[in-house]
């Protein structure tokens, strides 16, 4: 089933979604792209006029939890729109085809498709001994990377583990794995952060790809800065709670019931950044502060390993253990200089009075004579 | 017990100097200035920058705006901060022998042996302290260490203070940092250091009141005049050392 040359509009269309439902869509694409309304129209009439790319999507070593992402959207259209916008050539977990058939369509697009179709990634790709801890159809992850994403016209890295390398790199990394930009450093990716990934912002890229022909820009991590670019803290319902002074202090509180700062329970919104709080999820019905529980930072860069102890407010110190935080090591090395100090005084007293110094005689000893020069 | 009863517990129990003494300008203004503006200001960043980590005071009224205004006042408190540390290094440069940066490293044998001293002095091996017009080497090498430390606070500062505000110069120069080293280490650094400067501060106060009481040279006196009681003869031949620098 390769691209078939008829538009969009008559295919959303023949499944019923009319053009009312159809400009809703481009305008959420177009607000959570950051984009002024004025380009609403833009983007319905190149998405009209699109002709629809394929799109692979591989897995790895994954949970498949951001094709579940993509796939639970309640909202039907962006499912739908998004589903209809590309020609869904493979994709293990939603396939029909399976065994060689499967990996003849893939070959086919990577054959035929040259330069012209969109991989989309999900899940780390291991290193470690040739590769053998993931494996599709006898191919090694890192082969299948290797043949693919080079040859697509970009890859979207879709979630932590095809960014960084996420939770299958966290410390100690058994199987060594990577993100798949430092698997294949050749090919063009797009990171998609966040465990998992927000579909509302996978379709927003692709879309931003069919209008303007290009990737959205990006951050120092290749993550577009449509998402990326804003401090969650910044963008939080509770805040004011925050700035106020007002914090929940132990799961079910008053305050937590009240709905106060999650910030003493170990909330990382001030060091995360993404577009949670406005795109949030299942059709912007809510997102983790909303529903009561702190922000993990899951857009993070290897958030596992920088952004643990979850209900910490600091990264355990190294060499320390996990029980024992920062500031109790700080106050105990305050505590021992304190009473080290009072010791010393003691301990000097009595040597002072026990046995007095001799007056001191001019000039004094212990220093050196002038050098020479 | 005999040596006890001739000196007493009380002030009299080391005899005057009987040598003639001289009233010698040690600590210029910029030095003292800078100190106690450090002075002040690690402790009300401490405090405020204790609150941002843990809010140990949690508001319970509807009208507060506590940990805003604690966050206000430690990044205010930051760039004073900063102001003061540059004052300070401006006059490595520009001050007297005993401010110069040259007086903070151990760059010559005669200092390795004066820390050798002071250790020993500490450790109780030896009675009579290292004199000296200006800082000790010991006491130099802390105040390096010292410096070092407000540096590691003033990086990791404005890093995280540029995730935050300060998108333009400050955002170009420190920007790459969190690239490098992630924000919660930086965060933690930044957090940890102030322990250090707790535990300084306890040395640095109970040592300041032992050689003051040692040396009878208004050493305490001296941060706030900055004036010392220094032998003539040390004067002199510190004079000579410092030209042989
Ligand atoms: S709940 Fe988290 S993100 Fe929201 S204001 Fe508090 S610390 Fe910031």
């Amino acid at each position: 089933m390769l691209p078939s040359n008829h538009s969009l509009s008559g295919v959303l269309q023949q499944k019923g979604i009319n053009r009312r439902r159809f400009l809703k869509f481009c305008s959420l694409m177009t607000a959570t792209l950051a984009l002024p309304p004025r380009y609403i129209a833009q983007v319905a009439a190149a998405l009209e006029k699109a002709r629809k790319p394929v799109l692979v999507w591989l897995q790895f070593q994954d949970c498949a939890g951001n094709s579940e992402s993509i796939l639970r959207s309640s909202h039907p259209t962006v499912l739908e729109v998004v589903l209809d916008l590309f020609s869904w050539e493979y994709h293990e977990l939603v396939m029909a085809g399976a065994g060689h058939q499967a990996e003849a369509a893939l070959e086919r697009v990577v054959r035929e498709e040259k330069g012209k179709f969109i991989a989309v990634v999900e899940g780390a790709v291991p290193l470690a001994d040739d590769g053998v801890y993931c494996t599709v159809g006898g191919r090694t992850a890192l082969e299948i990377a290797r043949h693919v994403c080079p040859n697509a016209a970009a890859t979207i890295a879709a979630g932590a583990c095809a960014w960084d390398g996420g939770l299958v790199r966290a410390h100690p990394n058994p199987t060594g794995a990577v993100g798949i930009s430092e698997a294949v450093p050749q090919a063009t990716v797009i990171n998609l952060g966040g465990c998992p990934q927000n579909p509302v912002n996978t379709a927003a890229v692709l879309v931003h790809y069919l209008t303007f022909g290009e990737l959205p820009a990006v951050d120092q991590y290749s993550r577009p800065l449509f998402a990326y670019g804003r401090i969650i803290h910044d963008q939080c319902e509770r805040r004011a709670h925050y700035d106020a002074g007002r914090y929940v202090q132990e799961w079910g509180d008053e305050g937590h019931r009240k709905g106060w700062c999650l910030y003493k329970m170990g909330c990382k919104g001030p060091q995360a950044t993404f577009n949670c709080p406005s795109v949030r999820w299942n059709d912007g019905t809510s997102w983790p502060v909303k529903a009561g529980h702190g922000c993990l930072g899951c857009a993070s860069h290897r958030f596992w390993d920088t952004r643990s102890p979850f209900y910490d407010r600091l990264p355990t110190v190294p060499g320390f253990g996990a029980d024992v935080t920062a500031g109790e090591i700080g106050l105990g090395l305050t505590a021992v200089v304190a009473g080290a100090t009072v010791v010393h005084g003691i301990a000097s007293a009595v040597r002072d009075r026990m046995r007095p110094m001799p007056p001191a005689v001019p000039p004094p000893a212990n220093n050196e004579p002038p050098r020479k020069g | 017990m005999a040596e006890l009863r001739k000196y007493g517990w009380g002030e009299a129990h080391r005899p005057e100097p009987a040598f003639p003494t001289v009233r010698v300008y040690v600590w210029e203004l910029p030095v003292r200035v800078s100190h106690w503006f450090i002075f002040l200001l690690v402790i009300v960043l401490s405090f405020t920058g204790y609150y941002m980590h843990n809010p140990f005071i949690v508001a319970q009224s509807g009208t507060t705006f506590l940990m805003a205004t604690i966050r206000f006042l430690h990044e205010v408190a930051g760039f004073v901060f900063i102001a003061a540390f540059l004052l300070r290094l401006y006059w490595f440069f520009m001050g007297n022998s005993w401010a110069n940066w040259r007086a903070f490293m151990p760059v010559h044998r005669r200092q390795w042996r004066g820390m050798g001293r002071m250790v020993a002095y500490y450790s109780f091996l030896r009675k009579d302290l290292v004199h000296q017009v200006g800082h000790n080497a010991l006491a130099g090498v802390t105040y390096l260490l010292m410096f070092t430390f407000m540096l590691i606070e003033i990086i990791t500062g404005l890093t995280l203070y540029t995730q935050v505000r300060g998108k333009w110069a400050l955002g170009w120069l420190f920007n790459w940092v969190p690239g490098v080293f992630d924000i919660q280490h930086i965060r933690l650094t930044h957090f940890c250091v102030m322990f250090a400067f707790f535990a300084f501060v306890i040395h640095h106060v109970y040592s300041a009141v032992l050689v003051s009481w040692e040396e009878r040279n208004g050493l305490i006196e001296s941060i706030f005049t900055g004036y010392k009681f220094v032998p003539k003869a040390e004067l002199e031949e510190d004079a000579v050392l410092s030209k042989a620098d």
